[in-house]
């Protein structure tokens, strides 16, 4: 897996203002992309680029050609002097537009995701409601599951996982890291994560967060 | 990229030679469409060029909300998106190859069955139809998708009576706005004769509200066989509506002087509301009169929605809703908009594209071939 080329990606985002769904699906997209294709046969960088775009188009969350442009330029060459407009800045753009459609006609135009991001966001009003009141607030847990939801897309979790299987996981692993129970667990009849998601098992579970901790790895090995 | 693209293999995205084009059905701001055959299976299916001149910010966003509305709402009543095709990229297009969406096809479009008088449908039909249309926009509204282009030829209809939304070239996803924080979506939307009071007064803030009335003038159509206001310019059609719905004043709807061009627009004042009284002359139902005043107000927060319209009288009292396809299957031909006559004196506008210039001339139309 490129993890440069990600968190380049991910810098070039936050730049361009972007939302966190509109990041995630430029990373559906992007992982999409390069199920089909091989990272020799087309640059990855580009293709983030225009991954960035489409997704800003998909989630109404638009950003100009030009910023993408100008935003991608300055991210992969940090030494260098912004871009000026001229030829290389028109030719970068048309690049992009061209290869907009080639990635769209890739994907069959299927650019509809259901994100974990919603159901992650309402499992959380509930371990909320669920939690004595002063451990919600002493513990950081909306931050820490946002952050590694976030992180997830660095991988291809988001392809190989149900959004709801993907929610319940990060919220697991979230709990774990924090040393915090859900009250009356013990004695529970039914497993917390089995009341967000019926068919998830405690396997399932334990591969995804798997999965996102030799992420991490990953990480540590390419920078 | 380079110049080799057209010798790529896409896995996906397939060519749109296997159809065949039979005929021309349409044509607008948006392109054209045709009828198709596939080659191999023989299923009919509509064509729609997707238009790609003049972009400068690459595939055109409101195709690409398109594609995804119809990706994402699989309804009876909402027209199904088949796939996305493409022509190969040659030396002859300019290796710029041309995308067409690809939906299931619909023999009528509602248009061009009430220009025909041949045509003729009875109360409980009538109900059938317009309950269909609500339908399908409940099921839109509730997926927060408005249409944004609602009129009698984006209505098609199945040889089956089964009716279908078409073009949501025009469609977008809402949220309503907070107080401190309003939406500000493009006004130059939906063809002038079913523009809503609100966005000829420049409102950027709007609602489900803007395709309901839309709604009403459609229902309204489906007696008068004509669209019943046709302005000629925005000042115009506010002067109409005002002529039937009554005057727009503070008291009818609060909050209006609070719109971008109220004060900058001359409204005409002291007109009494007669909806009823106009369409009376065509209208002979009660609960049609009664819902077609509910669907025309002006205040658009005191619209009825799709929803409640649903539940309307009109729908679940005798003559029930009844199927249309006895009467449909006595027409053996299709009928569009596109290839009807011309009916004297209506000439359809087409709709404002977003980010055409404000004077723009809403008679702006296309040439039809005979």
């Amino acid at each position: 897996m490129p993890i440069p080329v990600k968190l380049k990606g991910k810098q070039k985002g936050l730049r361009l203002r972007l939302k966190s769904v509109p990041l995630a699906t430029a990373c559906i997209v992007y992982h999409r992309f390069f199920k089909e294709y091989t990272l020799q046969q087309y640059d990855p960088y580009l293709i983030a680029s225009t991954t960035l775009y489409i997704a800003g188009k998909v989630e109404e969350n638009q950003v100009t050609l030009r910023d993408v442009v100008n935003v991608c330029y300055r991210t992969l060459h940090r030494s260098k002097p912004p871009l000026e407009m001229g030829d290389m800045f028109f030719a970068l753009k048309e690049t992009i537009a061209k290869c907009e459609l080639f990635v769209l006609r890739a994907l069959q135009f299927r650019v509809v995701y259901n994100h974990p991001h919603r159901y992650l966001l309402h499992y959380l009003t509930f371990i909320k409601e669920w939690m004595e009141p002063y451990k919600w607030d002493e513990l950081p847990l909306a931050r820490t599951s946002w952050a590694l939801l976030r992180d997830s897309y660095h991988s291809t979790l988001c392809l190989q996982y149900k959004p709801q299987h993907i929610a319940v996981a990060i919220l697991y692993m979230t709990l774990e890291s924090h040393g915090a129970d859900i009250p009356f667990e013990d004695t529970a009849v039914t497993p917390w994560w089995k009341v967000f998601a019926e068919d998830i098992t405690l396997d399932i579970i334990k591969q995804i967060v798997g999965e996102l901790i030799n992420t991490y790895d990953l990480e540590m090995i390419s920078s | 990229m380079q110049r080799e693209d057209h010798n790529i293999h896409y896995p996906f995205c397939q060519d749109s030679s296997k159809y065949e084009k039979l005929c021309k059905i349409g044509q607008g701001t948006f392109g054209e469409v045709f009828k198709a055959r596939d080659r191999n299976t023989k299923r009919l299916v509509a064509m729609k060029k997707i238009l790609m001149e003049n972009e400068k910010e690459g595939f055109p966003i409101t195709a690409l909300r398109e594609i995804k509305i119809l990706q994402l709402l699989k309804h009876d009543n909402v027209l199904n998106l088949v796939e996305i095709c493409r022509s190969k990229a040659t030396p002859y297009n300019r290796y710029k190859s041309t995308f067409y969406m690809i939906s299931d096809f619909c023999e009528h479009d509602l248009a061009g069955l009430l220009s025909n008088t041949n045509v003729k449908f009875n109360l409980g039909e009538i109900k059938k139809i317009v309950q269909q249309l609500l339908n399908g926009l409940y099921f839109l509204h509730s997926n927060k998708i408005l249409h944004r282009d609602m009129k009698a030829a984006n209505i098609l209809i199945t040889k089956n009576g089964v009716l279908k939304l078409a073009d949501f070239g025009l469609a977008r996803s809402f949220s309503l706005s907070n107080k401190g924080n309003p939406n500000r979506y493009t006004n130059r939307v939906v063809t002038l004769w079913y523009r809503p009071p609100e966005l000829l007064l420049g409102e950027r803030d709007y609602g489900p509200g803007i395709d309901t009335w839309g709604v009403g003038c459609i229902m309204a159509e489906m007696w008068t066989r004509t669209p019943i206001m046709q302005g000629r310019t925005e000042q115009h059609q506010l002067q109409l509506i005002s002529q039937l719905c009554g005057s727009i004043t503070k008291e009818v709807w609060p909050n209006v002087e609070k719109l971008p061009l109220w004060g900058k627009i001359d409204l005409i004042s002291g007109q009494r509301r007669k909806v009823k009284d106009r369409l009376n002359y065509y209208v002979k139902d009660q609960y049609a009169l009664e819902m077609l005043d509910r669907l025309l107000t002006i205040d658009p927060a005191k619209r009825i929605d799709a929803d409640t319209a649903l539940n309307h009288d009109f729908f679940w009292t005798d003559p029930m809703p009844i199927d249309l396809s006895t009467t449909l299957s006595k027409h053996t031909t299709s009928m569009f908009e596109y290839l009807a006559p011309r009916r004297p004196g209506t000439r359809q506008p087409a709709p404002n594209a977003p980010g055409k210039p404000a004077a723009h001339n809403p008679d702006q139309h296309f040439e039809r071939v005979f």
